[in-house]
């Protein structure tokens, strides 16, 4: 097999001084979300591990993921695809076609077994033996068994790899599920949203291209660094919310001011995702910030939580409160928004703790 | 003869296979068959969903096309309702279309089409000089002056233009160079680079277009952002049942909308309009005129015959669709089917679609003779009237789940069969140019809107450039290529006359953003329906929506690709792309590049395509997968 070049190879033969070099280092920290401290490293991943090779698989999917991921500003999909990933197979971008195709895919999961990394968008189809969901004449699920063998890591891109999503959604008639419980022993990294933020799906990949590891992951699996908070902790709208401040319709006096959307079924407080922080488009937007309630889709069974709508208010939070009375004696009231808000965020933290404790023991004792 | 499969067909949305009877003497294709081969049962899962959630959940319906479903799905819902979007709404729904249509268009043309027509390979053989000397010519020769009138002027000069310096030429190439030596082709790999269609075009143009490939997928981002201001996001931008969320404010900080979004919005418009001026329409014609040149003037199909629309881009908000508000007042009046076309406008047939067309029983019909559902009884039936018995009878040769080949004579594809009066038909922008222009050039239309006259003006300009009549060009592969191209640059202009009319209307001081005098359910009426339609990036979508004591009960979508990629029936024929793959010729049966690139043109979207209906509300039952105790099924 021929020797697979690294970034810093690749930054020599281009005639990339040393010094650059080691600033787009740097730059990589920040996007990785890594301290500088730990600039060394990075330093010397880049210099010697090879390009890594992906594959990039289909299943019950709207392809939403992979337009996504080269929606991505920074690294942009062209630098990523052309110097810093080896993407040997992927549907969307990928300029063959059928046969030929197939028998590259085979070869270059047979030449990289053990080394590639293995992305899937979309969920798994199970029912009736997977024949919901057919590519190159096979199931996807057979596919997806072998693929995922070979794999060093898994990256199960999006809500439906990762949990089912929407074609999982009752009353499921394909039978469909995330990808996880098929992937053996292959570790599995969970990027939920429908679809992921664009810089969330590249800096994955960047992180284990860099490091040669999986990102440090929660008890979802999913990457710590991207989905440590809630929406509602790192949301521009939460001064209002703690001043009981609301839109009560959609293009009220509240939604035109920008103020908190919770009345409206926003799903922000309990759902962990960037897009407070990160946002989308280099921090141009997310939904809340558009006036949309956010619905929840990094959640595993967004589409089927709630009591049937996503207008509905939050079922899983009244502790917070009644958000009307909050709203109506503003004053006194706001300062119980607030100790009951700070109430609620404890419990959650508990809760989150407790169930990363049993799924870290669970993880230990396997 | 030989017996082709194509499986997967790359570079489009979702699953398709196409197997095709080649003639190895002529290059002729004897017979071709499309199958979708997969599906998800979206329409199956809406049942009991709140009519207000539906744009969010069959949105998931496809996200290369994201919005379209969307759209169309508020715009059922409203009609079922009678709820009248205010006009800031109706602007911003036309440049949500718009922005899409531009950007799908452009990535559909560089980042899934372009490596059929163009090489890296081939590139590498390229002179940079000569290489910025041909782009200089391109730009001189194939540029279309075409713009909307009267026009906002908000930029001081066109800020994205392609470099026409060798060095930049030299550069891209010692990159393609770089990844071909290496060895390590990335997503270049195993492509029939040795075919002979890629030395239709000199090695200058070769290079020209991966530079223009590679710039374009930089550029591609930030064409959306229209629809991460008013949306929040892109894919999946949030719409809300009534008009939009982004409300609008002038004087609060934190408000959705205001001066400096609004500036986002412009600058990506006018962004889009040089990326399709300077870019897209000359790089296209360039190609294709070569192509023309070389005679390569197949994979028309059924184009010719029969192409269908529903009409575009409402100018003021309307009463509904179902009472025929929609179609009074529109920028594009494509909807309607026109037939022959190939024979020229003078014998082309016209037939109107209206309101009646929709909710009549007879007049669009769904079959599933060759599609893996059953009926209880023979015929076809309206999608209202839907029913759906999943049918998997598996292939020809090999098993259920390792198939060999398809059954042609049988069951082939999780997609019904559309029809407009017992006929299949072709629909996208190639339907949408042939439509507008016959029904102009007929005198039909009376007086022509901008956007229609700016059409007629294409198509003659395009006409001139090749040296042939319309009907000549038009319904074939390149016509087909071509006419998104247009399209392209028409959504482009119909961008910027929406942002001005937006603007126009906020300085009016309507900031009106969402009509919710009927949010609540408590004031629907226990039964109603609606239907919506969009002009899609890839033709004509219809949904259809039953709503009762505030729930979903019926779901259905009758959508681009299942017009064009639906298998045969014995009475209306073959669909599009089987048709357009029997008028296309072969040149190396082992590698039909030529049949993957006349089922590209066609820009397939194959989510969208596979769906189940079930009017009757019958579940399917509920199935529990779980990975260590299996599968279960609880018949309901």
């Amino acid at each position: 097999m021929e020797k697979r070049e690294s970034l810093w190879e690749k930054c020599l033969r281009k005639g990339i001084s040393r010094r650059t070099f080691i600033k787009g280092c740097t730059g990589l920290c920040a996007l990785m979300g890594v301290s500088v401290d730990r600039l060394a490293e990075v330093v010397e991943a880049a210099e010697a591990k090879p390009l890594p090779v992906v594959i990039w698989i289909h299943g019950h999917e709207c392809t939403g993921c992979d337009e996504s991921f080269i929606r991505s500003a920074a690294p942009l999909a062209s630098d990523l695809v052309l110097s810093q990933i080896d993407l040997e197979y992927d549907h969307l971008l990928s300029a063959a076609c059928g046969e030929p195709f197939e028998a590259h895919l085979k070869a270059t999961m047979a030449a990289n077994k053990g080394n590639y990394i293995l992305a899937v968008e979309g969920a798994t189809c199970t029912k009736d033996n997977g024949v919901y969901c057919m590519s190159g004449g096979h199931t996807f699920s057979s596919l997806l068994k072998e693929a995922a063998a070979g794999a060093m890591a898994v990256i199960a891109y999006g809500t439906c790899a990762a949990y089912g999503g929407i074609q999982a959604a009752k009353p499921n008639p394909t039978g469909s599920s995330g990808i996880g419980a098929f992937c053996g022993a292959t570790p599995v990294v969970n990027v939920p949203g429908c679809p992921p933020i664009p810089e969330v799906m590249t800096g994955v990949v960047m992180h284990v291209a860099l490091f040669g590891s999986l990102p440090p992951l929660d008890g979802e699996g999913r990457p710590k660094q991207f989905y440590g908070n809630r929406i509602h902790d790192t949301c521009y709208r939460r001064p209002f919310f703690d001043a009981a401040m609301f839109a009560d319709s959609y293009d009220d006096a509240g939604a035109k001011a920008g103020w908190c959307l919770y009345k409206l079924g926003c799903r922000g407080p309990e759902t962990y995702n960037s897009c407070g922080n990160i946002r989308w488009f280099e921090g141009l937007s997310y939904p809340i910030q558009s006036g949309a309630a956010c619905i929840g889709c990094a959640n595993a069974n967004f589409w089927d939580d709630g009591v049937g709508s996503f207008s509905e208010r939050l079922p899983k939070y009244g502790k917070l409160g009644n958000a009307d009375k909050i709203g109506t004696a503003v004053g006194a009231a706001a300062v119980v928004g607030v100790a009951a808000h700070a109430a609620a965020s404890v419990v959650q933290k508990g809760k989150r703790e407790a169930i990363e404790a049993a799924e870290s023991g669970k993880k230990e004792s396997r | 003869m030989k017996h082709v499969v194509v499986d997967p067909i790359t570079r489009i949305e979702g699953h398709l296979r196409v197997e095709v009877s080649v003639d190895e003497a002529s290059g002729k294709v004897t017979d071709a068959i499309s199958s979708g081969t997969a599906w998800r049962g979206l329409e199956i899962i809406m049942k009991d969903r709140d009519p207000r959630d539906a744009w969010a959940y069959i949105q998931r319906v496809c996200g290369v096309c994201t919005t379209a479903h969307a759209l169309a799905s508020v715009r059922a819902v409203e009609d079922a309702l009678g709820i009248s979007i205010p006009k800031n709404a109706n602007y911003v729904r036309n440049i949500m279309a718009a922005t899409l249509t531009v950007q799908d268009h452009i990535v559909h043309f560089y980042h899934l089409h372009a490596l059929d027509w163009v090489s890296p390979v081939e590139a590498l053989a390229a002179d940079p000089v000569a290489t910025a000397n041909l782009q200089n010519t391109v730009l001189a020769t194939y540029k279309l002056p075409f713009r909307a009138p009267e026009t906002s002027a908000t930029e001081a000069f066109e800020h994205d233009y392609p470099a026409a310096t060798p060095s930049y030429f030299a550069e891209i190439q010692a990159k393609v160079k770089a990844i071909v030596d290496s060895g390590k082709l990335g997503i270049f790999s195993a492509q029939w680079w040795d075919h002979p269609d890629f030395k239709i075009l000199p090695p200058e143009v070769h290079l020209m277009a991966v530079a223009h490939y590679l710039e374009m997928l930089d550029k591609q981002r930030e064409l959306v952002t229209p629809h991460v201001i008013f949306g929040g996001k892109n894919p999946h931008p949030h719409y809300v049942v009534g008009g939009m969320p982004c409300s609008v404010s002038l004087t609060d900080g934190n408000a959705p909308v205001n001066a400096a979004r609004l500036g986002v919005v412009d600058r990506a418009i006018n962004m889009g309009r040089s990326l399709i001026n300077n870019y897209y329409l000359p790089d296209l014609l360039a190609i294709g005129h070569l192509y023309v040149k070389a005679g390569k003037v197949d994979g028309g199909g059924l184009a010719g015959t029969r192409v269908l629309g529903v009409g575009a881009y409402p100018l003021e908000t309307y009463s509904a669709t179902s009472d025929g508000g929609f179609f009074k007042d529109l920028l594009v009046r494509c909807n309607g089917v026109v037939e022959n076309f190939k024979d020229g406008v003078a014998n082309a047939v016209y037939s109107e679609i209206s309101a009646e067309d929709l909710t009549s029983s007879d007049t669009l019909t769904e079959g599933v003779e060759h599609s893996w559902y059953s009926y209880p009884k023979d015929g076809d039936l309206h999608p209202w009237d839907g029913v759906t018995e999943p049918k998997f009878t598996g292939p020809k040769e090999g098993t259920g789940t390792e198939w060999k080949t398809l059954n042609e004579q049988g069951k082939y594809s999780w997609l019904k069969t559309p029809k407009w009066k017992g006929k299949v038909c072709e629909v996208g922008p190639l339907a949408r140019y042939i439509i507008v222009y016959t029904k102009a050039k007929k005198g039909i239309l009376g007086d022509l809107t901008w956007a229609e006259d700016m059409m007629v003006k294409q198509v003659e300009a395009v006409s001139q450039v090749l040296g042939v009549a319309p009907e000549v060009w038009l319904p074939t592969m390149v016509g087909r290529t071509a006419a998104r191209a247009l399209d392209g640059q028409l959504a482009a202009e119909i961008n910027k006359y929406y942002f001005d009319k937006l603007v126009a209307n906020l300085k009016s001081g309507d900031t009106t953003m969402a009509n919710m005098s009927k949010w609540d359910p408590e004031r629907w009426p226990a039964e109603c329906k609606g239907v919506g339609l969009y002009e899609a990036p890839r033709g004509a979508l219809q949904h259809w929506i039953c709503i009762k004591n505030g729930k979903t009960a019926n779901y259905q979508c009758v959508v681009p690709t299942t017009w064009n990629a639906c298998p045969r029936d014995s009475k209306a024929g073959q669909g599009a792309y089987e048709l357009a793959m029997m008028d296309t010729k072969v040149a190396v049966p082992d590698k039909p590049l030529e049949i993957a690139k006349v089922i590209r043109s066609f820009d397939p979207c194959m989510a969208c395509a596979t769906h189940m209906f079930n009017a009757k509300g019958e579940r399917l039952g509920v199935m529990t997968t779980d990975p260590y105790s299996g599968t279960r099924m609880d018949k309901e």
